[in-house]
């Protein structure tokens, strides 16, 4: 976008002040949204158990499973929960895989006594050949073989697999299938170019500040200050900005002052109360300008467990002044212009990414919407609020972006379903890692991304 | 769980401070205002609904172990009834009523507890 606009109008900057300086009306926002209200949690209690996440999740799902099943391997096909099988029988049994891995940390292992085991050092992945895959119903459980890939899949997936039970008591799988997209969203979307920056990881409160350079010329783009006339026209169509969670550092997460002594500690201060400060002036800056959506990661001071709560809006008082800051739960979903937006901060891909064998997050992000669930592995290896009545990472209607923050990469692709859903798949990176952004076009669902540099002393020109 | 409620509940609250020669409450007088209050719990409820019958509870708890409903621990049975008729698994309804008829008494309200779990 900013390139092809840009260039000629770069002779601008040569030229000496003009009296009027040309304004660019920012695009109006027109059809804004929030449907991020199945992840708002209102009183918690924390008095149940996970069973109850697991059971909505599976009734949730099992009708859509049972039709896809009837499509796929015919009408007739004979579906039948593992308390009614019959040694032999070809029937599809639909039910929630759990995956047994040896390396899978255990605090039960670890405070074993008779174990007298180390406390594991975490390992980017933990799958191994020997895990296993068992497949769960409301009543009972059965290993699974044959055509599944056991490395692939993750614990918490609800599958509809097809084949027959074994005499040694094991499920003989001949296929199966996943609830594949949901049903598609009508499109609304605007006629005119706009964009959406997406934005995630910033990592404010790091102990390097090469990163500040480049978020204050991220600042400086999106607010019109940076560039010839050409790009301040490019930047008047950016619509609206999301920080998809990350922006304090995992260098302010550092609790060395617990082990200290009390005398030691005495005057020390949070190194994140000093990154807030930082994050809300470059909020300050942002507000005055575009609407935000400030999404929290896994960084971030609000609740671990997902779904994440939006920051405390005390937290920011120079920002949180102007009604363009909107401050939103993680898992976020919002109809922007008609265009409807879902996504993390990035901590359900990543816990993916632990423990399967997949390892492209483009790949995980396009497999969690085929899944049709938003986050399979929580409650079991990602925390997870003990839901009872739904369970709102079910995926119901197919969005038109779907897009996850904090990847090692920024990858886009547009998925295209038979049910004519188009689906534009985003991993927005790392800022302080890879200082680059994503513009996502909402009149096309097509997507770009944006770096930032600056020279450092160290380089050649 | 509801506050267990007092006769001093009618009375105006005033606060009181202790003069300086006070000693803290003795554990006698803690086990005297225990027992105070379970007589109080029983007597203000409302004369119109009589207590419900061994039948009752027998269903309810029958409604509990049904496995088609989902697990029953930590929630109400209400809140477990509402769910399943949300799920679309059709409930019956007299049990609805029945917890709708008794939703002051804890015993009805929540799944039976053996232990007090």
């Amino acid at each position: 976008m900013f390139s092809e606009q840009a260039a000629p109008t770069a002779q601008g900057l040569l030229a000496p002040p003009s009296g009027e300086p040309p304004t660019f009306p920012r695009v109006p926002v027109s059809g804004y949204s929030d449907c991020s209200q199945p992840f708002q949690l209102g009183e918690r209690s924390f008095s149940r158990q996970y069973a109850h996440i697991y059971a909505v999740r599976l009734a949730g799902m099992r009708p859509g499973l049972e039709r896809r099943a009837r499509s796929r391997w015919g009408s007739d096909v004979a579906l039948r929960k593992l308390s009614e099988l019959q040694a032999g029988e070809k029937c599809c049994v639909v039910g929630t895989l759990f995956k047994a891995m040896q390396l899978q940390p255990s605090i039960l292992q670890e405070i074993s006594e008779e174990h007298n085991l180390v406390p594991q050092p975490p390992l980017p992945k933990y799958i191994q050949p020997s895990d296993e895959l068992i497949l769960e119903d409301e009543l009972q459980r059965i290993k699974l073989e044959g055509a599944i890939d056991v490395q692939r899949l993750v614990t918490g997936t609800i599958v509809a697999v097809y084949g027959s039970e074994q005499e040694d008591g094991k499920f003989l799988v001949e296929d199966h299938c996943f609830a594949d997209l949901p049903p598609p969203l009508p499109w609304n979307g605007p006629s005119s170019d706009r964009f959406v920056l997406l934005a995630s990881g910033l990592g404010l409160g790091s102990v390097s500040g090469e990163a500040l350079l480049s978020t204050q010329l991220l600042v400086d783009v999106v607010t019109g200050q940076l560039g010839a006339e050409g790009e301040q026209s490019c930047a008047a169509h950016i619509a609206r900005v999301i920080l998809a969670g990350n922006l304090l550092s995992q260098n302010t997460q550092s609790r060395d002052t617990i082990n200290k002594a009390k005398y030691l500690t005495k005057k020390t201060q949070a190194a994140s109360v000093e990154a807030v400060k930082m994050l809300d002036e470059i909020l300050l800056q942002l507000c005055t300008s575009v609407p935000v959506d400030v999404m929290p990661g896994e960084f971030d001071p609000t609740n671990y467990t997902l779904p994440q709560q939006p920051l405390h809006r005390c937290m920011l008082p120079l920002a949180s002044a102007y009604a363009t800051l909107r401050l939103v739960t993680n898992p976020y979903q919002a109809n922007l212009d008609g265009v409807r937006f879902l996504g993390t901060s990035g901590q359900n891909i990543s816990d993916i990414f632990k423990y399967s064998s997949m390892d492209d997050y483009l790949e995980i992000l396009e497999w969690t919407l085929l899944a049709g669930h938003i986050s399979p592995t929580a409650p079991d290896t990602l925390g997870c609020y003990p839901f009872y009545k739904s369970d709102p990472f079910i995926l119901t209607e197919c969005p038109h972006v779907y897009f996850c923050g904090n990847a090692p990469h920024f990858q886009s692709k547009l998925l295209q379903g038979k049910e004519g859903q188009r689906v534009l798949l985003v991993t927005v990176p790392d800022f302080s890692a890879t200082q680059t952004a994503c513009l996502v076009n909402l009149r096309d669902l097509t997507c770009q991304p944006i770096t930032f540099s600056g020279f450092g002393a160290d380089s050649e020109d | 769980m509801e506050q267990p409620r007092r006769i001093t509940d009618s009375c105006p609250r005033r606060r009181r401070r202790r003069g300086p020669g006070r000693p803290p409450g003795r554990l006698k007088d803690k086990k005297d205002k225990d027992k105070v209050q379970v007589k109080v719990r029983d007597c203000p409820r409302s004369p119109s609904q009589p207590p419900p019958d061994a039948a009752l509870l027998e269903m309810l708890r029958r409604f509990d172990l049904c496995w088609e409903y989902g697990p029953c621990t930590g929630i109400t049975r209400l809140q477990r009834w509402e769910r399943a008729q949300e799920l679309g698994l059709s409930p019956p309804d007299p049990i609805r009523d029945a917890l709708l008829e008794h939703r002051d008494n804890p015993e009805v309200t929540y799944r039976w507890v053996w232990g007090g779990m």
